[in-house]
């Protein structure tokens, strides 16, 4: 299988600093997204050091034993799983830290997604309100529960979908990185076939642009970069209020490599 | 409490609380409101909450469920509505606590958050609290998330009961497929089921699934009880407590 992948973050059109981070590590297949927040730039600190301690985490040679991790972990996820969820904890527990050790840090959070794939087997690690999507027939899912309050709300079904996306409460998070040295750690994985497409967004991207739009982007952009671009695009055009941050995978078919470099070069002649 | 008031011209038959499970309406004495006439289905029509709303529901009966005087496949109840099946009615009343719009308490009670914030624990255990209260008021079954199962009623499977925890579920030969099928001409992916904060939705795969006999387009969201047939398999979808 082919994977081709594409991030771009933006500052959007009403804040001044970007406080998010994202890194694509092509060697190791992973990709990981992060929203920081706290205010006078301890945001963007607590995201980039998310984003690098996870990445070092995962490069870092040894197999571990997963004995790091605390709470229970359900028996069926692979190893691969679960050391990605080690790599969160441990983040976590560095920001919190050095939240501890630098009075001036104090309150700075993040939120993570990240997605590591291995063959086949994605493996996704989970804690915010960032999420992951799938695109695959033309169905757009979403593979993580937002640690909100309002989307707490809506699983205990008091209140609609539509009441939380006009709800004040909406930055309300639940669980972040950084606010305690323990945090929970929402894990899973999904098997990844040709012509499936990822996408993993910031809040800045769903708040802005609505699902049926992203999937549109995502159907009309063959290439991820284009897609990336378009969707950072639509955001900033709907208000931008918040950093967008996109990273677009797509996986094809090595049998279709033909057709789709040839569709490339005829996207690239046009240019 | 919301409750239902079965009537046969202007006598009272049968009164129920709606709670958090459907009330079933129908001939079958297995219903929670029996009607005992021949115009009226063995499973008639249900009514239930759902995100805050009373919802009636025909279960395809022969001769309809009428709202008021409307006909009706699925509607919104409202306090003083009348549910006709055959010559019986119920009164809906939905008067002293029923579904308590959020935004009512909200409005004043949170400030306007532009910041991204977290919630340390004790906020967040007194919000889940009141936001609990505010559903067992409102007959939900808030506190306990319910469970979705797939329960397979025919088809060549081993497993006979799936428990939906995971976001995506895959149904097909695929090794990775939760609910995996056997036979050599099945797709690898025939279609997935996705969980969404407000419910579970399935979505065509290499096979269009067909939900209570009729084919799926795009995605659709699923009831408690719905019965979907796909590659030769026949399952209940269900929500246990």
């Amino acid at each position: 299988m082919q994977i081709v992948s594409s991030g771009l973050s933006d500052v959007g059109r009403v804040r001044t600093n970007n406080e998010d981070s994202f890194r694509i590590v092509e060697a190791l297949n992973l990709f990981i997204l992060s929203d920081g927040m706290g205010g006078e730039a301890h945001g963007e600190v607590a995201s980039a050091m998310a984003v690098d301690v996870i990445n070092k985490y995962c490069e870092s040679e040894k197999e571990d034993s997963g004995a790091t991790v605390l709470d229970e972990v359900p028996a069926n996820i692979s190893s691969r799983t679960r050391r990605l969820k080690n790599a969160v904890a441990q983040a976590n527990f560095q920001i919190f830290q050095s939240a501890q050790k630098n009075p001036e840090q104090r309150g700075m959070g993040a939120t993570i997604t990240t997605l590591w794939l291995k063959d086949t087997l994605l493996s996704i690690a989970h804690v915010g309100d960032s999420r992951a999507y799938l695109l695959r027939n033309g169905n757009l899912q979403q593979l993580t529960n937002d640690h909100s309050l309002v989307a707490e709300q809506v699983r205990r079904g008091l209140i609609t979908p539509q009441q939380a996306e006009e709800s004040e409460m909406q930055s309300v998070l639940l669980r972040a990185l950084g606010a305690h040295p323990e945090v929970e750690i929402d894990v899973d994985e999904v098997e990844i076939i040709p012509r499936d497409a990822l996408l993993l967004c910031s809040d800045g991207l769903t708040r802005m642009v609505t699902e049926p739009e992203i999937a549109g982007a995502l159907q009309a952009e063959m290439v991820p970069s284009a897609a990336a671009e378009r969707l950072i695009a639509l955001a900033n055009e709907n208000g931008g209020i918040d950093n967008v941050t996109v990273i677009v995978v797509r996986f094809e078919d090595d049998a279709n490599k033909g057709w789709f470099s040839w569709m490339r070069r005829g996207s690239a002649k046009k240019d | 409490m919301a409750k239902l008031s079965l009537m046969f011209e202007n006598k009272l038959v049968k009164e129920v609380p709606i709670g958090s499970r459907p009330v079933t309406i129908g001939r079958s004495p297995d219903n929670d409101l029996p009607v005992d006439n021949l115009a009226v289905s063995n499973y008639h029509a249900r009514v239930y909450f759902e995100a805050g709303r009373l919802v009636v529901e025909d279960l395809d009966s022969l001769n309809g469920t009428f709202v008021n005087d409307l006909r009706v496949e699925r509607a919104t109840l409202h306090d003083g509505d009348s549910i006709w099946v055959g010559k019986h009615h119920i009164k809906v009343d939905a008067t002293a606590d029923a579904a308590i719009p959020w935004d009512t308490g909200r409005k004043t009670a949170a400030p306007k958050i532009n910041e991204t914030m977290v919630l340390d624990t004790k906020v967040r255990r007194e919000m889940i609290q009141q936001a609990a209260a505010m559903g067992e008021r409102a007959q939900f079954s808030a506190g306990r998330m319910k469970v979705a199962t797939l329960v397979i009623l025919s088809g060549n499977i081993d497993t006979k009961e799936f428990t939906l925890t995971n976001k995506l579920t895959v149904i097909g030969k695929s090794p990775m497929a939760t609910v995996r099928l056997k036979g050599w001409f099945k797709p690898k992916m025939a279609a997935q089921i996705n969980q969404r904060d407000d419910g579970y939705y399935l979505g065509t795969g290499d096979k269009v699934p067909r939900v209570n006999g009729t084919p799926i387009t795009g995605t659709v969201r699923l009831n408690d009880g719905d019965l979907i047939e796909i590659c030769g398999v026949r399952m209940n979808f269900i929500f246990r407590e």
